[in-house]
């Protein structure tokens, strides 16, 4: 079945200054949008891909999120959210963020192309797939190694594949990885999972999955197109050995997108450091989501977060402006 | 059953209500061996609804073999975006899920003549003096693969020393095998070079300078 996104990038006038800038456009920085259009508040949020949603895109089936009682699609969900925040007056914008002065009363957020200025910021730019950290891994990326199985999963119909990872991510993508690939091994490095029940019962259920647990991934033979093979290591016995694939999938947590902060902002192993009002060190700035130290990281709670911080936003401008 | 939904069809028309200049979307097809020609042909017919300015222009590629092997159009479906001139931008395969964003965003661009890069990369786009091939393969599905895409039609607007290609991989497997593309998106520069997922523009750049000095 065919579909159709109509996703067209917007501009901005450089000289305005917003009420507040909203950074990234997953479901915590669309929602926090949602809830200060409807404040009346001038905002403007910055998604760095024409497409917003954040992981939602690449994520194929939301089942948890409530009031879907069947499975929703994330990229489905992303985009109402979004159609969702424009209804209401919010100026969405896909520029990339090259710095950020979070210090002053005014706060200034610098792309590619444009300067733009705010009087507060909510910063949700979440996490990244975190790598393996393998040395070949990068020469890979694209051609065998891969992060995102919504993508590049239909490349590896009727091949053996090998998805690394213990927790829900790694579990719902195996699931749908499989779809395409003829073998699918599940690599663990402990012996018991932090995915959900439900998903390891799927998962344990599917003819084609083999589990392979107390193992890690120290090489990729991947030089030559055919013959395939990972290096792997059992962590109990150590010893070596290797398996015959032709792909793999890396779903082992994520890192938070920070990188532009470290000087502004109080980080915790490059999380930003929150308190219960999503308030960070510098006045005027909040953070929600993924990218938070110490939550729980779901759309669930991302949208509560957008909510609550939206609110506290519009509370300090009414107080403070 | 249209293709292009009465949801769809009206925010199409919203944002193409921004074209200024005419725009002809030239579709080169045939009627054997093509499994997604029928399919885009029928996509432009009910696109080109949306705005008067937008004409459809459909070439048998049989009867032109030749002329289209000139402009550089060897595989099926291809869909050429026209305006004052052809700037070398091109889709190969149907432009459908995220890929129908990055097939109106080439149509305004050309209509209104607005891209958007920075001046680092203008600059040495007015300097480039020899070919760039850009085929950023893509599917469907893939979220990260408009900018990509996107980013390298706008290189060949702004410069006509640049051809930029949108490839739908699952409909080109020996291309897919060729460049050993196994992620999406992957930007191919003169064939021998790759950018690998959503790269910004400066990275981009960056690479294809590699590309020309390597050459």
């Amino acid at each position: 079945m065919l579909d159709f996104n109509v996703l067209i990038p917007e501009t901005a006038e450089p000289d305005k200054l917003w009420d507040l800038i909203i950074l990234g456009g997953g479901p915590a920085g669309l929602t926090a949008g949602i809830y200060a259009a409807r404040y009346k508040l001038e905002t403007l949020l910055l998604e760095k891909s024409i497409v917003s949603g954040g992981q939602l895109t690449a994520t194929q089936w939301i089942e948890n999120y409530p009031g879907f009682r069947e499975p929703v699609l994330g990229k489905k969900l992303a985009a109402d959210m979004e159609a969702q925040a424009k209804h209401f007056g919010l100026k969405v914008i896909s520029e990339n963020v090259q710095s950020v002065n979070l210090a002053d009363e005014i706060k200034e957020i610098e792309t590619d192309y444009a300067k733009y200025q705010a009087k507060t910021v909510i910063i949700a730019t979440g996490s990244s797939p975190r790598r393996l950290g393998l040395s070949d891994e990068q020469k890979y990326a694209g051609n065998g190694v891969s992060y995102c199985s919504t993508c590049d999963a239909p490349f590896f119909k009727d091949k053996v594949v090998a998805v690394v990872g213990g927790g829900n991510t790694a579990f719902e993508e195996a699931l749908f990885i499989t779809k395409y690939a003829s073998q699918l091994y599940l690599i663990h490095r402990r012996e018991e999972f932090t995915a959900d029940r439900i998903f390891q019962d799927k998962v344990f259920a599917e003819p084609n999955i083999k589990i392979i647990t107390n193992s890690v991934v120290t090489g990729l033979n991947f030089d030559l197109q055919v013959g395939r093979s990972l290096n792997l290591q059992n962590t109990i016995s150590k010893e070596s050995s290797e398996l015959e694939v032709d792909g793999i999938f890396i779903f082992i947590g994520n890192l938070p997108n920070t990188a532009l902060f470290t000087q502004q902002l109080e980080l915790d192993e490059g999380y930003v450091v929150t308190n219960r009002k999503y308030e960070t060190n510098q006045k005027g700035v909040w953070a929600i989501g993924d990218v938070q130290k110490g939550v729980l990281r779901q759309v669930a709670t991302a949208v509560g977060d957008g909510a609550g911080a939206a609110h506290q936003v519009n509370k300090y401008l009414v107080e403070n402006h | 059953m249209p293709m292009l939904d009465e949801k769809v069809m009206s925010e199409v028309k919203k944002v193409l209500a921004a074209m200024r200049e005419p725009v002809t979307l030239r579709l080169y097809t045939q009627e054997l061996e093509c499994a997604y020609c029928k399919d885009t042909h029928t996509l432009l017919d009910e696109l080109v609804e949306a705005n008067p300015l937008l004409k459809l222009e459909v070439i048998k590629f049989d009867e032109v073999k030749e002329d289209a092997a000139k402009e550089g159009i060897d595989k099926l479906p291809a869909i050429v975006v026209v305006g004052e001139r052809d700037y070398g931008i091109r889709f190969y395969g149907i432009p459908a899920g995220y890929e129908f964003s990055a097939l109106l965003n080439a149509i305004l661009m050309v209509s209104t003549k607005i891209v958007k890069l920075t001046d680092e990369t203008k600059e040495f786009l007015a300097k480039l003096d020899k070919p760039v091939h850009l085929q950023v393969y893509v599917t469907p599905t893939c979220p990260y693969c408009p900018p990509s895409v996107i980013l390298a039609h706008q290189l060949a607007m702004a410069s006509k020393m640049v051809r930029a290609d949108m490839v739908e991989a699952s409909e080109f497997p020996h291309l897919v095998q060729k460049y050993s593309v196994q992620g999406v998106p992957r930007t191919v520069i003169n064939e021998k070079w790759f950018v690998e997922g959503a790269a910004p523009e400066a990275m981009v750049i960056a690479k294809i300078k590699e590309a020309l000095l390597d050459a």
